[in-house]
């Protein structure tokens, strides 16, 4: 379970504080896929952000499981972050030197898993997303936008993730790839029992997730499952 | 792989730019590892030259140099105490006279001339035996009773030496025995080793005899100083002398080397403390270290300059590692927010940064190589000056023997070799332009946070 309790993230600014976050509360139970939805610098990213311990709340607390993640200290977040969290980004943000099973097996690197192991899952991933065969070992370059995002997804689930958070993670691609993306993380979320948040402007996307949020000022304006 | 497969792998995302970064930064460890190799060429030519040159003290009988002046002989037991000084690593004792056509049946091999008649008239002293019928030739000449004309023959100069070997002995000039050997200095046989000059003119060779103070004396060999002056004379034992000539246990002059010419003046102190009035003792050290000066300077702008290259080689790094940093801020983000640590990353950015530096050590280390010995060469030549001492032949200049052009050349000729050590520094000198130059950018590396990447996007 994903609980959100009375967020709030201000920022600084030359005009004073902007407040990105402003008290936004909801929870996702495990295993549901749900969206975000808002215009642009309504605060969705930050959010995600938050949700991902890449940046610290002004208040409130976030638990993923039973952890407060918001009291962990700078050291317990990253292991949090490499074990807990998966992130699909709209650019795909695969390291380019690197090939598609090399961007899979990163994360299992950082958290330890014997190079063995984590050879034989990043296979499994790549299968289980559809890139197989020589295109595993192409680097990001040489594969199209959809195979890429894919092996952003398959980077995602390394490390059998509670929660993965995804930013636009169509964002980038054509329609008919977009919801090809948009099934292989409904898919995931059923067979991997995984929590799935993403941020999306594509009401359609957003239409098709078990619970969908809005945002506006940093405020929840809408809350609610289907 | 790992992060530092991934930091080695990341040196070669773009090519163009190793390949112009490795060879700047080979251009400045070679330079660093040419100032290395000058310098500690030009340190050991200076422990040499300081344990070579000028590091010699003169011991003479107070009041007397050579055969002017006066005073009262050193004793060989005066002498013994020189040796137990700290620092003085050696004593050579001599005894020098002159052989007059009385005491010799030898021919001097120099003929007076201008310098040698004036000298002859200046000093009183007349060396020919007084003509028949003229009693007391010396004092009829001077008090003008006489109208006898006098001609003057140079004396022989015999040496009589402890230590065959030393320079010193012939007069401060290198030797080479052109038939024969050299005697046993210890030993008190009636022996000596003649000048080429010398034997040419009395057509001595090896077992040839001659008489002196009324005693025969053999050959045992004929060496050249390329001297004339020295070449004219001869050497015997201490011992030998001492008898021949009637100065039992009496020494006219002694050398005392010491280890270093930095530990001249204390030697010479103590010198003067232990043999107190009876001795006048002087050093070189002034010239000597004007000798050693120009190479001091070489070691400090080879210290300057090895500065100057590792800065610049650090300098190198430091722009690269942060123009990469800057470039790759982004996958810095996403490595953390996938679960990179600060440490993981910054290794990996380190790796990459000692891999450039890596090659450029190996370019470095070839051109290091290649350019030591030229660059520590020009260094030395320009920065070397002397003043060459000249003197005709058979005139011994009074100055510093030893130093002179001959030193001028030793001091030049400086050989430098990058060996395992040096190479060692090379690799020490990399690794420390790497560990320099990644500071800063590893510092940049703890300061990208992810969230800021993900918003910038």
């Amino acid at each position: 379970m994903l609980q959100v309790k009375d967020l709030h993230k201000s920022f600084k600014t030359g005009d004073g504080n902007v407040n990105a976050i402003d008290g936004v509360s909801f929870s996702v139970p495990d295993g549901q896929f749900a969206s975000i939805i808002g215009k642009s610098g309504s605060g969705k990213s930050t959010l995600l952000s938050l949700l991902g311990a890449l940046d610290k709340p002004t208040s409130g607390s976030i638990v993923v499981g039973e952890k407060d993640i918001v009291k962990l200290h700078d050291h317990t977040l990253i292991k949090y972050r490499c074990e807990k969290i998966g992130f699909v980004f709209q650019n795909y943000n695969l390291v380019p030197n690197l090939s598609a099973i090399e961007n899979v097996v990163l994360p299992m690197e950082f958290a330890g898993v014997s190079k063995t192991k984590r050879l034989v899952r990043a296979k499994e991933l790549l299968n289980q997303v559809g890139l197989e065969g020589g295109k595993q070992n192409r680097k990001p370059g040489r594969l199209s936008g959809g195979e890429q995002q894919r092996v952003a997804i398959a980077r995602a689930l390394a490390n059998h993730p509670s929660l993965i958070l995804a930013d636009e993670p169509t964002g980038n691609l054509d329609n008919q790839t977009g919801k090809l993306i948009f099934d292989l993380l409904h898919n995931l979320s059923r067979t991997e029992k995984t929590t799935i948040v993403v941020v999306t402007h594509d009401l359609d996307i957003a239409g098709k997730t078990d619970v969908t949020f809005r945002l506006s000022d940093g405020k929840l304006v809408k809350n609610g499952a289907k | 792989m790992n992060v530092v497969s991934r930091g080695i792998r990341n040196a070669f995302r773009n090519t163009i730019r190793t390949f112009s970064i490795v060879v700047i930064l080979g251009l400045s460890v070679g330079l660093a590892l040419s100032m290395l190799g000058a310098r500690q060429a030009v340190q050991q030519k200076i422990t040499t030259i300081k344990s070579t040159i000028g590091n010699t003290i003169s011991i003479s009988p107070a009041g007397a140099r050579g055969f002017q002046g006066g005073g009262e002989p050193l004793t060989t037991a005066e002498i013994a105490k020189v040796s137990s000084i700290a620092n003085v690593t050696k004593v050579t004792e001599a005894l020098q006279d002159r052989l007059t056509t009385s005491d010799t049946n030898l021919v001097s091999a120099i003929d007076a001339g201008t310098l040698g008649n004036r000298q002859a008239g200046n000093s009183g002293v007349g060396f020919q035996a007084p003509p028949d019928g003229v009693p007391g030739g010396a004092a009829a000449s001077q008090d003008g009773t006489a109208t006898v004309k006098r001609t003057f023959t140079p004396p022989l100069i015999v040496s009589g030496v402890n230590d065959v070997s030393a320079a010193s002995a012939y007069g401060g000039d290198s030797v080479t025995f052109t038939s024969g050997a050299a005697f046993n200095a210890s030993s008190s046989e009636n022996v000596a080793v003649v000048g080429k000059a010398l034997a040419a003119k009395n057509s001595l060779s090896v077992g040839s005899t001659f008489t002196a103070y009324g005693a025969t004396v053999k050959v045992v060999g004929i060496y050249d100083t390329g001297n004339t002056f020295a070449n004219a004379g001869m050497l015997m034992p201490l011992a030998t002398l001492q008898t021949l000539s009637a100065q039992a246990g009496q020494i006219s002059s002694a050398t005392a080397t010491v280890n270093s010419i930095d530990n001249i003046d204390a030697a010479t102190t103590a010198i003067k403390t232990a043999l107190g009035t009876a001795a006048d003792v002087t050093n070189d050290q002034t010239t000597a270290k004007t000798a050693v000066e120009p190479l001091e300077s070489v070691k400090t702008i080879s210290l300057y300059s090895l500065i100057g290259a590792l800065v610049a080689g650090s300098v190198i790094i430091l722009l690269t590692m942060m123009m990469i940093v800057r470039e790759r801020r982004r996958e810095i983000g996403v490595m953390k927010a996938i679960g990179s640590s600060n440490l993981k990353t910054m290794l990996q950015f380190i790796s990459e940064a000692v891999t450039l530096t890596f090659l450029g050590m190996l370019v470095g280390l070839v051109i290091g190589i290649a350019a030591a010995n030229p660059v520590t060469k020009v260094l030395v030549n320009n920065s070397s000056s002397s003043t060459t001492q000249t003197a005709g032949p058979g005139v011994r200049t009074r100055g510093i023997r030893g130093f002179g052009s001959n030193s001028v050349t030793n001091i030049k000729n400086i050989k430098t070799s990058v060996g395992a050590g040096t190479l060692l520094d090379g690799v020490g000198i990399a690794f420390l332009i790497a560990i320099l130059g990644s500071a800063i950018p590893a510092l940049l590396i703890s300061k990208v946070r992810p969230a800021d990447v993900m918003r910038a996007e």
